[in-house]
């Protein structure tokens, strides 16, 4: 027990770090964008009537944090409203904090992408196996090599491809949205299917994109496995096919819980362009609309979000690997 | 962003350390070398689809080398044909100005792969250079570096581009390759680090340090060459990604259209020529899709021949 409280303070801390170097390289640009928006906003506020500090008290609700003071005092103020969790107001959303459209988008990120990960995983982990097994024959080669290209294809084309086929020549799925827009939201049928429909093709791309890592991931781990002792000794033993497979899967897919969490932390930054694509208004979608608006507490909001879910997927995955590998969980050295 | 790195098992036979004393040693390393090209050959041999990978890249480099050649600076436009379907003329059909897709695909080649180039010999350069000495000299140095590395590898590479491009416009292609380098080194970083770290214990550098050859020495001249091909598989996979964040940029409007290439294609047929719902735009969709999918096609099997000459163990498979 003691060895994973420590590791998960290592994590934690690690996390902190993260997370400061990226709220600190959002306060960076948002001083740094052409033209001082803050300063623009400001003297806006000022020809329209607003007295000077009312229009100082404006700009601070919309950026996080008050533009006067040296460099240091406003960095300071900005990251005493973070810890207070209040980052800000919407520019192209009046009104609504940045918080809540975080939450609200990060739904629709979140679920898609865990659902495309664990497809891909369960996918790729079988096909993996058959690989390592079958390395020698035609059918390996195409598997490794159709999991490299995979693997190596950005995830627009995969989801460029798929609507290609799926919304325009073949249009058997919608091609944009969450829901049909006609049906009321609520826990019934015909709004659930409607939104299965509509995930269907973000959900495939996420898939495809991961899943040529899982099956070039789990081939090489098996291979390696394959070449163990205790394999060798219960196949002398006379073993069942079948029985040793199991020994062998067990093994091999350890290390993979490892790559999960860079696997997830992929997937978070694909999920610009897959949401993009299928207008999805998830964060990704979110955090470009900030940007082409010029609303940049939502910009700095949503992409500490995204790195604050890959912080959290590496401390999940190696909490995970810690409880599955009996020699990590009692204290000895990891192979 | 973070381009897949493939980590190599142990290398092959380690080589004979070079030893000044040995008479013609000029004579020896044009042996290796002679042998090394045989080597290459046949593992090229071995399988047919490794020959197309290197035909494929063929390609590609002579329409980035000389594509803009093939054509006029200012490409000819017909007006009585926007968006044409596919036709002998126009195998790919036009774009929505009457612009020959095609013709648009081999000219934007070079803004492409330029990048690609860049970044890949940056990210490869940096990656290498931390990896090496991290592995090598272990201990405080290994944990400052491999720290800075996990901290490169969990920032979002492709959301910090988006927020970076607010501030900045990468306006030439180098530039945009110094950027993507930058923020790319971090997987290679830690492969290198592995292999060197897998290497520094075989009989070949025992030996070298034995003879009391300087580290610098041991370092360039025998544990550089051994990783080669693992370096050079991992400049391939470095330029997939280059390519994917670079296209996916410009194809999400966030950089400004100075130059035609293949990331403001996609983006004009998408979200200009309604390619998602109607079939006229689909085939300048898919040129440049169709580019991107060779490319990736041909890198893919490439490392997969340069795999087999850094392991060649996996012949025994």
């Amino acid at each position: 027990m003691t060895v994973i409280a420590r590791r998960l303070a290592g994590h934690l801390a690690r996390g902190l770090v993260m997370i400061l170097v990226v709220t600190t390289i959002s306060f960076v640009i948002i001083r740094n964008i052409p033209g001082d928006p803050m300063r623009a906003r400001y003297e806006k506020l000022v020809e329209q009537g607003m007295s000077p500090d009312q229009a100082e008290r404006s700009v601070a609700v919309l950026y996080g944090f008050m533009p006067k003071g040296t460099m240091w005092e406003q960095y300071l103020d900005y990251m005493r409203g973070l810890f207070h969790l209040d980052l800000g107001q919407s520019l192209s959303v009046p009104g609504a904090e940045v918080t809540t459209l975080l939450g609200s988008a990060a739904t629709w990120t979140i679920l898609p992408v865990l659902v495309g990960t664990l497809l891909s995983f369960a996918v790729g982990i079988i096909l993996g196996v058959y690989a390592a097994i079958k390395r020698s024959s035609k059918l390996g080669d195409i598997l490794a090599v159709s999991g490299s290209l995979l693997h190596g294809l950005p995830q627009y084309v995969l989801a460029l491809l798929l609507s290609a086929v799926f919304t325009t020549l073949l249009p058997i799925f919608p091609a944009s949205g969450t829901a049909d827009v006609t049906l009321e939201p609520g826990l019934n049928a015909a709004y659930i299917g409607s939104l299965v429909q509509y995930a269907t093709l973000p959900v495939l791309a996420y898939a495809l994109a991961g899943y040529g890592g899982w099956i070039l991931a789990m081939k090489s781990s098996v291979v390696t496995v394959l070449g163990d002792d205790f394999i060798l000794a219960a196949e002398l033993r006379g073993m069942k096919r079948g029985i040793i497979f199991r020994y062998v899967a067990r093994n091999a897919i350890l290390p993979l819980f490892t790559i999960l969490a860079l696997s997830l932390g992929l997937l978070f930054g694909g999920a610009i362009f897959i949401e993009r694509i299928f207008t999805y208004p998830g964060l990704g979608l979110l955090l470009l609309n900030s940007i082409t608006d010029r609303d940049y507490a939502l910009m700095g909001g949503a992409f500490l979000l995204i790195t604050v879910a890959i912080v959290i997927a590496n401390i999940v995955a190696d909490m995970l690997y810690t409880a599955i590998d009996p020699r990590v969980r009692s204290g000895q050295e990891a192979s | 962003m973070t381009a897949p790195v493939i980590t190599g098992g142990a290398p092959g036979a380690p080589r004979t350390p070079d030893t000044p004393a040995i008479p013609g040693v000029s004579g020896t390393r044009a042996t290796l070398r002679r042998n090394f090209r045989r080597g290459v050959w046949r593992v090229l041999r071995r399988k047919p689809s490794r020959i197309v990978g290197v035909a494929i890249l063929g390609v590609f480099a002579f329409m980035g080398i000389f594509g803009p050649l093939l054509y006029p600076a200012r490409l000819p436009r017909d007006d009585n044909a926007l968006y044409a379907a596919p036709s002998l003329a126009h195998p790919f059909g036009t774009d929505f100005e009457g612009t020959d897709v095609l013709a648009l695909v081999i000219t934007g080649a070079r803004y492409v792969l330029l990048t690609a180039l860049v970044t890949a010999v940056i990210t490869v350069a940096l990656g290498t250079a931390v990896g090496l000495f991290a592995g090598f000299r272990r201990g405080r140095w290994d944990t400052v570096l491999m720290r800075i590395t996990d901290m490169k590898l969990t920032i979002p590479a492709l959301p910090l581009l988006l927020v970076l491009s607010t501030v900045w416009k990468f306006t030439s292609a180098i530039e945009m390759g110094l950027v993507l380098g930058l923020l790319g080194w971090g997987g290679v970083a830690r492969a290198v680090r592995a292999q060197t770290l897998s290497l520094r214990e075989r009989g070949f550098i025992e030996a070298a340090r034995g003879l009391g050859l300087s580290s610098g020495h041991i370092v360039g001249r025998e544990l550089l060459p051994s990783m080669a091909p693992f370096i050079a598989m991992n400049m391939l996979i470095a330029v997939t990604g280059a390519v994917y964040a670079q296209v996916g940029l410009f194809f999400l409007g966030v950089l400004p259209f100075d130059a035609n290439n293949w990331g403001v294609m996609l983006n004009l047929a998408v979200f200009g020529g309604g390619a998602l719902t109607t079939t006229t735009a689909l085939p300048y969709m898919l040129a440049p899709l169709l580019a991107i999918l060779l490319l990736t096609l041909g890198i893919v099997l490439v490392v997969d021949a340069m795999d087999e000459i850094f392991n060649p163990r996996l012949r025994e498979d």
